[in-house]
C-alpha cells in the first residue's frame, strides 16, 4: 500500500521545491546564492538582481520609511539629509539631498541595492548604473502603487512583513471607502488641499492628496486641473470650500498656509471659516509615498467625514 | 534789420508750443484710465454678470441704496480681491513709468530705468532675506517681505549714492557705474541665495517676477503715499528736468541748482520704486518703455512726459495684469513675462511707425 | 545796469593754474573783447564769471556783490551765457531751446505765460532765426544753433552777456548781422557784455575795449587801436607784418601775410648726448 503514496509523494516533493518559484519574481530562498533574476521597477525599467541586498541605499524618505517598516533597518547603509521617518534614521550617514545626491559617496559605501524615486531617473540613475550600481526606482503615482512598492521591496528582499503590512493597510483603505463609496454627490463636501499660500497653490487631479479626497469621500475643488496648479485667490472663494486641508512642517512648526486659511480676510465667508473646518495635516504624511499614506488617509477621512469615522482618534 | 516777409514778430504761433494737443492727450488718457480701471474690475477668472459688478461697485457710493441681491463671496471678489489689484497695478504702472521717465532725464540716457541704481536688487535681497529668515514662516510673509524690500532697496541706494558721490557733486556716469556695479553684485547673491533656499525657492522666484495676485487694500494704502507725492514732486519740477537736458554746465548757467535738483528727483524716483517694488515684486519693462512710448507719440518735453508717462503705464500696468490674470484661468502668470512679451512688440511697432529721433 | 569785476583772480584746475592776477572791469553799456592766443585761458574766465569754477585767489563781483554769495536763479536773472560748443538735447525744437531761456526768472510753481512765449519769440525774430521755430535742434547746423543761443540769451533778458566764440561757426554775413545786434543791444540796454573772439578784426571793429590775455596774464587792455598793434601781435601770437589800418574807420585791421608766422623750433639733437 506505500506503494501507491510513493509517486503523488514525489510529484507533491516535486512540485513544492518548483512551484513557489514560479510565481511573479524567481528570487531564490533566503540565504542560497542563486541564478541572477531580472526585476521590473516603477519605472518599467528591468534590472538585474544577483543577490539577496546585504547594502542598500535609500535615495528618498519615502523609501526610508519602507525600509523601516519591512525591518530591513540593519541592512540599511546610508539615506537622505531629509529621511526623519523614523527618528533613528536620522542617524543614519546621509548621501545628500533627495534631488542633489552625492554620486560619489553612494559609490563609497558600496551598496548592492539603491532605491530612487522618479525624479532620479533622468540624471542620478544612469549615472549610478554606469558605475556598476543595481537601482531600482519606485515611483508610485496613487495609493495601490504604494502598496505595490512595498510588494516590490518586500519581495526583492524576501521579507515577509510585507504582505503583512500590504495586507493591513489594504484592510485600513476599505474601512474607509466602504463607508464612502456609497455617499452621494450631494453628501461629499467641497475640500481643497493647500500646498501653499503665496503663490496660492493646490493640488489638483492625479496627486496623492486628490486621491485621499476621493477616497475620503470628498470633492477636491481643484481636481479639474492637474498637478499643483496656482490658483487664483477669486477661484477659491468662488468654489466655497467646505473643508480645507494645508501641509505643516511638524519638524519645524512652519504652518504659513494654515495660518493664511485661517486669517485671510477676504476668505472669512467661505463655509470652510464660517464651519471652524480647516485642518492642517503633516506634509511628510500626504506627502510621501510611503507606508504612512494610509495614515494621511485616516486623517483626511476624519477631517472630512467626521461624523463616518469618529474613532479616528489622531 | 528787417525781418522775413510773412513772419510775425509779435506773437508766436500757437502750434509752436504743442500744448493743445497734449493737454487733451492727457484728459483722453485720463478717461481711457477709468475705463479700462472698471472694466478690469468686471473681468476675472470667475465668471461674474457686467452689470452686477456695476452695480457691487457703485452700491459703495453713500447716496445711492442698493439693495445687495448678490452673494458675499461675489462681492469680496469685487471689492476685496479686485478692486484693490487694479487700483494697486495702476498705482505701480504709474510709479514705474515715472520714475523710468525721471531717470532717463536726470541721466540724460535713454537706457535708464527705474532699476539702475540698484533699486530692483536691493529690494530683491531684501526680499530674500525676508523669505529665508526663519520668523516669517510663523507669521503672514505678506506682512514682512515689503518692509524687508523696501529697506533693501532704500539702503541700496543710499550705498551708491555714497560712492558715487565726489565732494558736493554728484557726477552722474560715476552713479550709474556704481549702481550697474552694485546692481550685479547684490543680484549674484540674490542668485546663490535661490539656489540654497530649497523648498521656499518657488515663492521667491514667483516674487522676483512680480505677481499681484495676493494684493490687497492694506498694500494699496502703504503705496499710495509714497507714489502720490514721489510723483507729485517729480511732476512740479518737470520744467527744469527740461532744462537739465542741456549739460550741466549750462543748466547751472540757466539758473539750475543742478546738485539740489539731482537729490531731490533721485529721491522721489527711488522711493517710488522701492514702494512699487516692495509689494508686487520687480517688474521689469514698464519703466524704461513706456516713457519711451510715450516720447515717440507726444515728444520729450517732461511737463507733458511726465503725466503722459503717469497715466500710460497705470493703463499699461492694469491691462498687463488683466491679461496675466485670464489668460490661463485659474492660473496666474508672472506679471513680468506679460509685460515683456505684450509690450516689446507694441513698442517696436510704435518705433517702426514713427522713425524719428526721440531723445 | 551793472558792472562786472574781476579782481586779482587766479584760476585753475585741480593742480595747475591757468591764470594768475587777472583784474579787469566791464562797464554798462560797453563790449569788452577778450581776445589771445589758443590755451590762454579766455574760457575759462567765461566759466569763472557764471560759477562754474571758483577763483582760487581773488575776488569777482557783480554789482558790487561777489558772484559767490549770490544765489544761482538770481545769478542767471543778472547774467547770461552763450557758451562755445554746448550739448543740446536732439529731440528738443529750437523753439522749446530758446524758451529754456526764462528759466532764471520762474519760480517752482510757475509755468511760462504767454509774456514768456512772446519774448521767446521776439528775440529768435532779432536773430533771424523764427524760421527754425519747429525744427528739431539734432537737424540744424552749427551756424543755427550758435544764432539761437544767442536768441536763448537774449530770452534771459539779463543786464549782462558772456559770449564764447560767439561767431565762429557763422559765415561772414552772418558774423556782422550778430555782432551788430549785440552792439545795439549793448547801447540801446545799457547791457555789460563780454565776448570772447579769436577773430581779431572782428574784434577790433566791434568792441570799445579789448584785453589780451597771454599766458595766463593780461598782456594789454585798451581800446582796439592801443592793444592790437605790431608789437603785441608778435610777442603774443608769433605772427610779424600783420596789423594794417582800415581805411574805412582807421581801427587796426589784420592781415594775414604768409610768410610772417613764428618758425618751429625743430632743434635736431645731435648723436652725443650733453649731460
Amino acid at each position: 500500500m506505500l506503494k501507491n503514496y510513493i509517486i503523488p509523494g514525489l510529484l507533491f516533493i516535486l512540485l513544492s521545491i518548483f512551484l513557489p518559484g514560479t510565481q511573479g519574481c524567481a528570487l531564490p530562498p533566503a540565504g542560497q546564492a542563486t541564478s541572477p533574476a531580472e526585476i521590473k521597477d516603477q519605472m518599467g525599467r528591468s534590472v538585474r538582481l544577483d543577490k539577496l541586498p546585504q547594502r542598500i541605499i535609500s535615495l528618498a524618505p519615502s523609501n526610508t520609511e519602507i525600509i523601516y517598516a519591512l525591518g530591513l533597518q540593519d541592512k540599511l547603509v546610508a539615506v537622505t539629509d531629509y529621511c526623519n521617518y523614523p527618528p533613528e534614521a536620522k542617524q543614519k550617514p546621509s548621501i545628500g539631498g533627495f534631488s542633489t545626491p552625492n554620486i560619489e559617496k553612494i559609490v563609497a559605501l558600496a551598496p548592492d541595492l539603491i532605491l530612487a524615486a522618479s525624479i532620479h531617473q533622468k540624471q542620478i540613475v544612469p549615472q549610478l548604473e554606469e558605475r556598476g550600481m543595481t537601482v531600482i526606482a519606485l515611483a508610485p503615482k496613487s495609493v495601490n502603487e504604494v502598496i505595490a512598492a512595498i510588494t516590490l521591496v518586500g519581495e526583492i528582499t524576501h521579507k515577509e512583513e510585507a504582505s503583512r503590512l500590504a495586507a493591513e493597510m489594504k484592510s485600513k483603505i476599505k474601512v474607509i471607502t466602504d463607508r464612502t463609496n456609497n455617499l452621494t454627490e450631494t453628501q461629499k463636501p467641497r475640500v481643497l488641499n493647500v500646498i501653499w499660500h503665496d503663490p496660492l497653490m493646490a493640488a489638483g487631479s492625479g496627486t496623492f492628496a486628490d486621491e485621499l479626497i476621493r477616497m475620503a469621500g470628498g470633492v477636491n475643488i481643484a481636481g479639474n486641473l492637474s498637478g499643483y496648479p496656482s490658483i487664483s485667490l477669486e477661484t477659491v472663494i468662488a468654489a466655497n470650500p467646505q473643508v480645507i486641508i494645508t501641509g505643516v512642517d511638524m519638524g519645524t512648526g512652519a504652518d504659513a498656509p494654515l495660518q493664511f486659511a485661517q486669517t485671510e480676510p477676504r476668505l472669512r465667508n467661505i463655509d470652510a471659516r464660517l464651519n471652524y473646518r480647516i485642518y492642517g495635516i503633516d506634509t511628510d504624511l500626504v506627502g510621501r509615498a510611503g507606508p504612512r499614506i494610509t495614515d494621511a488617509l485616516e486623517q483626511f477621512a476624519r477631517y472630512i467625514h467626521p461624523e463616518l469615522f469618529p474613532e479616528n482618534k489622531r | 534789420m528787417s525781418l522775413p516777409p510773412g513772419l510775425s514778430s509779435q506773437t508766436p504761433p500757437s502750434h509752436l508750443v504743442r500744448w493743445h494737443s497734449r493737454i487733451y492727450a492727457i484728459a483722453g488718457l485720463f478717461v481711457l484710465l477709468i475705463v479700462i480701471a472698471a472694466l478690469a474690475t468686471t473681468i476675472g477668472s470667475v465668471k461674474i454678470p457686467f452689470l452686477t459688478t456695476c452695480q457691487i461697485m457703485l452700491s459703495r457710493l453713500p447716496w445711492l441704496h442698493i439693495t445687495p441681491f448678490w452673494p458675499s463671496g461675489v462681492e469680496t471678489i469685487v471689492l476685496e480681491i479686485r478692486l484693490p489689484r487694479v487700483i494697486l497695478a495702476g498705482l505701480v504702472g504709474a510709479a514705474l513709468a515715472t520714475a523710468g521717465a525721471t531717470y532717463q532725464g536726470l541721466f540724460r540716457n535713454p537706457l535708464a530705468d527705474p532699476y539702475l541704481i540698484g533699486v530692483a536688487q536691493g529690494a530683491s535681497l531684501g526680499a530674500v532675506i525676508g523669505f529665508l529668515l526663519p520668523a516669517t514662516w510663523h507669521g503672514m510673509a505678506a506682512g514682512v517681505i515689503p518692509l524687508f524690500a523696501f529697506t533693501g532697496a532704500i539702503i541700496s541706494t543710499a550705498i551708491v549714492y555714497g560712492l558715487a558721490r565726489v565732494g558736493k557733486t554728484l557726477p552722474v556716469t560715476t552713479l550709474i557705474l556704481a549702481g550697474v556695479a552694485l546692481g550685479a553684485l547684490l543680484g549674484s547673491i540674490v542668485s546663490y541665495l535661490i539656489i540654497s533656499s530649497g523648498e521656499k525657492m518657488h515663492s521667491i522666484i514667483f516674487w522676483l517676477m512680480g505677481s499681484f495676485s495676493l494684493s490687497q487694500w492694506a498694500d494699496v494704502r502703504y503705496v499710495l503715499p509714497y507714489v502720490v507725492v514721489g510723483t507729485g514732486v517729480i511732476l512740479l519740477y518737470a520744467r527744469r528736468l527740461n532744462v537739465m537736458q542741456l549739460d550741466e554746465e549750462q543748466a547751472q548757467q540757466l539758473g539750475i541748482n543742478v546738485e539740489r535738483l539731482k537729490i531731490v528727483l533721485l529721491v522721489a524716483a527711488t522711493l517710488i520704486t522701492a514702494a512699487a517694488v516692495s509689494f508686487v515684486g520687480t517688474i521689469g519693462f514698464v519703466g524704461i518703455v513706456i516713457p519711451h512710448a510715450v516720447r515717440l507719440l507726444w515728444g520729450a518735453d517732461h511737463r507733458f512726459l511726465l503725466p503722459l508717462s503717469v497715466l500710460t503705464g497705470a493703463i499699461f500696468l492694469i491691462l498687463a495684469d488683466l491679461i496675466a490674470r485670464t489668460v490661463q484661468a485659474p492660473t496666474e502668470i508672472p506679471i513680468g513675462v506679460i509685460t515683456a512679451i505684450c509690450g516689446a512688440p507694441f513698442f517696436l511697432y510704435l518705433l517702426r511707425r514713427r522713425k524719428r529721433v526721440i531723445f | 545796469m551793472i558792472k562786472i569785476e574781476i579782481q586779482r583772480v587766479c584760476l585753475g584746475y585741480a593742480h595747475k593754474d591757468i591764470l594768475h592776477d587777472v583784474s579787469f572791469q566791464v562797464l554798462p553799456g560797453e563790449l569788452l573783447g577778450l581776445i589771445g592766443p589758443n590755451g590762454s585761458g579766455k574760457s575759462t574766465i567765461i566759466r569763472a564769471l557764471t560759477r562754474i569754477i571758483a577763483p582760487i585767489r581773488g575776488r569777482i563781483l557783480l554789482d558790487g556783490k561777489d558772484i559767490a554769495m549770490i544765489p544761482r536763479q538770481e545769478l542767471a536773472c543778472l547774467l547770461g551765457v552763450v557758451p562755445q560748443l554746448p550739448l543740446l538735447p536732439s529731440a528738443f525744437t529750437a523753439f522749446e531751446v530758446v524758451l529754456m531761456g526764462r528759466n532764471p526768472h520762474l519760480g517752482l510753481f510757475q509755468q511760462e505765460s504767454q509774456r514768456e512765449l512772446d519774448i521767446a519769440w521776439h528775440a529768435m525774430a532779432r536773430t533771424m532765426t523764427q524760421h527754425l521755430a519747429m525744427r528739431r535742434v539734432g537737424e540744424l547746423s552749427g551756424g543755427e544753433i550758435q544764432c539761437l543761443l544767442i536768441a536763448r540769451v537774449l530770452t534771459q533778458e539779463t543786464s549782462a552777456i558772456l559770449l564764447d566764440e560767439p561767431t565762429a561757426n557763422l559765415d561772414i554775413g552772418r558774423q556782422v548781422e550778430i555782432l551788430n545786434l549785440l552792439k545795439n543791444l549793448c547801447r540801446e540796454n545799457n547791457l555789460a557784455v563780454l565776448a570772447a573772439l579769436h577773430d581779431l578784426n572782428l574784434a577790433a571793429q566791434y568792441c570799445d575795449r579789448l584785453i589780451l590775455i597771454n599766458d595766463g596774464r593780461v598782456y594789454a587792455q585798451g581800446t582796439p587801436g592801443e592793444v592790437i598793434t605790431a608789437q603785441n601781435i608778435k610777442e603774443v601770437y608769433g605772427a610779424e607784418g600783420c596789423v594794417y589800418t582800415h581805411p574805412a574807420n582807421g581801427l587796426p585791421a589784420v592781415l594775414i601775410n604768409p610768410g610772417n608766422g613764428r618758425t618751429p623750433n625743430l632743434k635736431i639733437k645731435s648723436a652725443h648726448v650733453d649731460v
